[in-house]
């Protein structure tokens, strides 16, 4: 969530949603430098990329122009970029598998042609360029729960997610001039097409932009500055490398008051206010700062802003690979300057670690898949339960045959023979008589993996509601039969209990 | 009536319907699954609201009323803040059309915290369809609609100027926010679209067909999973005799689950003489109407009372449905149909109540002098009312 759902325009379309932008050495070759942007911050299966959008990573020659509390970056004029477009469907003789193709063009001119999906990529002839757009495992992770005033430590707030990224890896030396400089600053942007609008009105700017983790919601819109306007729509309106100057003022104050605040959370204040100024100067020139001349590594980001701000020379090439423990590099720096412990949240990586291969962002995480199913009837809930809530007595149910149960209590194991002849074995892992529900886990016989199921009777005006409940990951089996399985089989018990207790 | 505004609409660049509609699913996918991880996390419920409302809005899809449900059953069970669940079951209750419960829980939510912004909007919208307090919600619409970045606000003050019988400027209204849509989503589009069609195809007195259904085709051309577009379409062309473009329309999305569909298909194969086929259409559109009225039946009460009036052809039904529809919301169309169901199952004492009632509720705005309870004889003459038509 390192921009994730930043403004409640992006609400509209979450494929112009820009979440992370990354930079780093290519694990592949250390001549090559790797780019990636990623969108659709909670992406399902089947996202695709919008064909009206524009997806941009823009890289510019950075120079530091002033050192310690008088830090400052200042980005040349001349711009590389790398954009990206892509087509509507195309849905050829497959219906159920639609293409969309995607074009990069890149610093130079060249251009070259992808599937979208496609993990190998595209290259460009000259093999100077490689480009891959897809579906991948949201590589972000975000591991805090805030309650109150208090930090904890909290699971990874975007486990199994998925997002839409785009990979860009190229040879450093042939795509950047590196005679202007190895300090370079990036940014990924989403902007309109252009529009057949003619008549009044125009098409904004750009829908996103983001060049350093979390500028807008952790730092911009701080939810603990009390009554403090929402400015991310506004800071998204803002042209990449060059903030209104007009505005500058606003944006400044609001960074050094969040700053401020990021200082006390840990009730003690490590931060002068010289330096705080210092640090919201160098936030508010937002961009991603790498050295493609030394080297960068999971622990470099955001390396070279703090060694200016203290006055000495870089030692990494700072960027942000894909396994960064971005949000933890930042919140130590904010909150304890860096003179205490380094604060790890709950999680140490995102739901897959990044890979050595190209396109380095993990393959995507399969969503495991509900099926939900109730019906009202008129018994009350305490019968209906009488009927049901023995987790091993399933004689009410038509397709099943036989159950043979093993144990007792949490942890019991029944074997439903079906009147197919197959059977069926879960186990038991929760029961609450008081609320007339009880959950179990597949064990076997079913095509699933981390299959959660759960019965359960409520009231319902005078009668009561029968809720049947799954989750699971399809194993072996396409998910389309996987789910029809299921579904037969609550559609089957829940109609026979509707007649049965008229 | 101004009809300069009536140029072909320029279609402005938007994601492509298909893909727009594809991310949809997939993002709904996503976030109920995220939702069974961890039902707790913040925003995930609210976004599953969000993306429910639009699969129901432009899929038809209408089981995404009962998910919805389900989501506020889940919800009673989780250890969870009491006004964030209160919203969420007060926007579900909206959805439903179950206004007294949306405002229960929007008190509740209220006094437990719910920012007085996200009170206000939904307490417009409930407003809105219950025909309450018009003149300040339309003054409450109208500041909203020019504070920047409230692009949101353009289409419900629209519809409020349109159901007001200002159609000019629900026109202008409209045309400013295709305008100035700082989007490419394609359902927001869509949407302005389409209620472009149904203020010139439906709202005005004297419907222009031809360029309701421009409207409605543009509609389709953002949007071509677009239901109630391609239902109020087919309409237009049943009406023009162009059976062929009617059922071209219908369809591909006769598996949508709603029984409009059904029912436009049942009117066509009889305009084509196909009986047979018309009966089985009606009789799926029936059962369509009954479950969902057996499930929701204040959301779907006035689209029920409209079949059983017409190709249903059960006037009883029909008045009990309108009824009910009219004691959840009196707005000015409700009591139209409610009087329209009274005629046909021959209740004109009943029906002159309700010209009555809808006199002293709706005479002082324009959209009554283009009603026909306006021109109801019987009210007419005792009220001594003086309509232009």
């Amino acid at each position: 969530m390192s921009d994730h759902i930043d403004g409640p325009r992006q609400l509209a379309d979450p494929a112009s949603d820009l979440s992370d932008l990354f930079a780093f050495t290519s694990p592949e070759s250390a001549d090559r430098t790797v780019l990636a942007l990623c969108v659709f911050p909670s992406a399902g299966p089947s996202a695709l990329f919008s064909n009206a959008v524009d997806y941009t990573i823009a890289v510019r020659h950075i120079h530091a122009v002033g050192v310690g509390d008088a830090a400052q970056f200042q980005p040349a004029d001349q711009e590389y970029r790398f954009s990206c477009r892509f087509t509507a469907l195309e849905r050829g003789t497959d219906a159920a598998k639609p293409v969309q193709r995607g074009t990069c063009t890149l610093p130079g001119g060249q251009v070259v042609e992808l599937v979208v999906n496609d993990e190998r990529g595209a290259t460009t002839p000259d093999k100077v360029f490689r480009v891959y757009a897809g579906l991948r495992s949201d590589p972000f992770y975000l591991a805090w729960q805030m309650s109150g005033a208090q930090m904890k430590k909290g699971p990874n707030l975007l486990e199994h997610d998925n997002v839409l990224s785009i990979v860009i890896e190229f040879e450093t030396r042939q795509a950047i001039d590196l005679g202007k400089g190895s300090l370079l600053g990036a940014i990924a942007e989403t902007t309109p097409l252009p529009r057949y609008r003619s008549v009044i009105g125009s098409p904004p700017p750009r829908f996103d932009w983001v060049g350093r983790p979390e500028q807008t919601n952790m730092r911009l819109n701080n939810g603990k500055l009390p009554g403090a306007q929402d400015l991310r729509d506004l800071w998204n309106q803002q042209t990449p490398f060059a903030i209104a100057e007009d505005l500058k003022p606003l944006f400044r104050k609001r960074l050094i008051d969040s700053l401020t605040e990021w200082d006390l959370r840990d009730g003690m204040a490590q931060w002068t206010p010289a330096e705080i100024a210092a640090s919201a100067n160098v936030f508010l020139d937002d961009f991603l700062l790498l050295d493609v001349a030394k080297p960068i590594n999971d622990l470099s980001h955001f390396e070279i802003e703090k060694s200016t701000l203290r006055g000495v020379a870089h030692r990494t090439g700072g960027g942000r690979t894909v396994n960064a423990n971005v949000i933890d590099i930042l919140t130590t720096w904010m909150v304890n300057h860096d003179q205490g412990e380094f604060m790890q949240g709950g999680a140490t990586g995102a739901t897959k670690p990044g890979t050595d291969q190209f396109p380095y962002l993990a393959s995507p995480n399969t969503q495991r898949q509900t099926i939900a199913q109730s019906i009202d009837v008129a018994a009350p809930p305490e019968k209906v339960w009488a009927l049901i809530g023995s987790f091993g007595d399933l004689a009410w149910h038509p397709l099943v045959e036989h159950v043979k149960l093993t144990g007792t209590g949490i942890g019991q194991l029944r074997t439903v023979e079906m009147i197919d002849g197959k059977s069926i074995v879960e186990q038991l892992v929760a029961l609450d008589p008081t609320a007339r529900t009880y959950t179990y886990e597949a064990v076997g016989g079913l095509p699933v993996a981390s299959y959660t199921g759960t019965l359960g009777v409520k009231p319902s005006g005078t009668g009561s509601s029968i809720e049947w409940r799954s989750q699971y990951l399809a194993d072996g089996q396409p998910d389309i039969i996987v789910k029809t399985i299921i579904s037969t089989l609550f559609k089957v018990g829940l109609e026979s209990l509707k007649k049965r207790l008229a | 009536m101004n009809h300069a505004s009536s140029q072909p609409h320029a279609r402005f660049q938007a994601t492509d319907g298909d893909i727009a509609a594809i991310n949809l699913q997939s993002g709904l996918q996503a976030s109920w699954s995220r939702f069974g991880r961890d039902p707790h996390r913040a925003g995930v419920a609210e976004l599953i609201v969000e993306q429910e409302q639009l699969t129901a809005q432009y899929t038809g899809d209408l089981r995404a009323y009962d998910r919805l449900e389900a989501l506020v059953h889940a919800l009673a069970d989780l250890e969870l803040d009491v006004g964030r669940r209160a919203l969420i079951t007060a926007h579900v209750a909206c959805s439903t059309h179950r206004f007294a419960d949306a405002r229960t829980a929007l008190a509740l939510a209220a006094a437990n915290g719910v920012e007085q912004e996200e009170i206000e909007r939904l307490t417009l919208t409930i407003d809105q369809a219950t025909g309450s307090q018009l003149d300040q919600v339309l003054a409450a619409r109208r500041e909203r609609a020019v504070k920047p970045h409230n692009w949101g606000e353009r289409v419900p003050l629209g519809a409020l100027l349109a159901d007001l019988g200002e159609f000019d400027e629900a026109d202008r209204t409209y045309q400013q926010a295709l305008q100035e849509y700082p989007d490419v989503s394609p359902f927001p589009l869509a949407w302005v679209c389409f209620q472009l069609g149904v203020l010139w195809g439906e709202s005005v007195p004297i419907p222009q067909e031809n360029r309701a259904a421009q409207w409605y085709q543009t509609a389709l051309d953002y949007l071509p999973c677009y239901v109630k577009a391609r239902v109020h379409l087919s309409e237009i062309y049943l009406n023009l005799g162009q059976y062929e473009a009617a059922q071209a329309l219908l369809m591909p999305v006769l598996t949508s689950g709603d029984p409009e569909v059904s029912w436009r298909l049942a009117d066509l194969m009889t305009a084509c003489g196909k009986h047979t086929e018309a009966e089985s259409y009606l009789h799926a559109a029936e059962a369509g109407f009954e479950g969902l009225l057996q499930k929701h039946l204040l959301a779907f009460a006035d689209h029920g009372a409209e079949f059983y009036v017409g190709s249903g052809n059960n006037p009883k039904k029909a008045f009990e449905l309108a009824k009910a529809n009219l004691a959840n919301r009196p707005t000015l169309q409700a009591y139209e149909q409610a009087h329209e169901t009274a005629m046909a199952t021959n209740l004109p004492e009943f029906a002159e109540t309700l010209a009555k009632d809808a006199h002293k509720r709706w005479a002082q705005t324009p959209a009554f002098q283009f009603s026909k309870l306006g021109t109801f004889p019987a009210v007419a003459n005792r009220q001594g009312a003086t309509h232009p038509c």
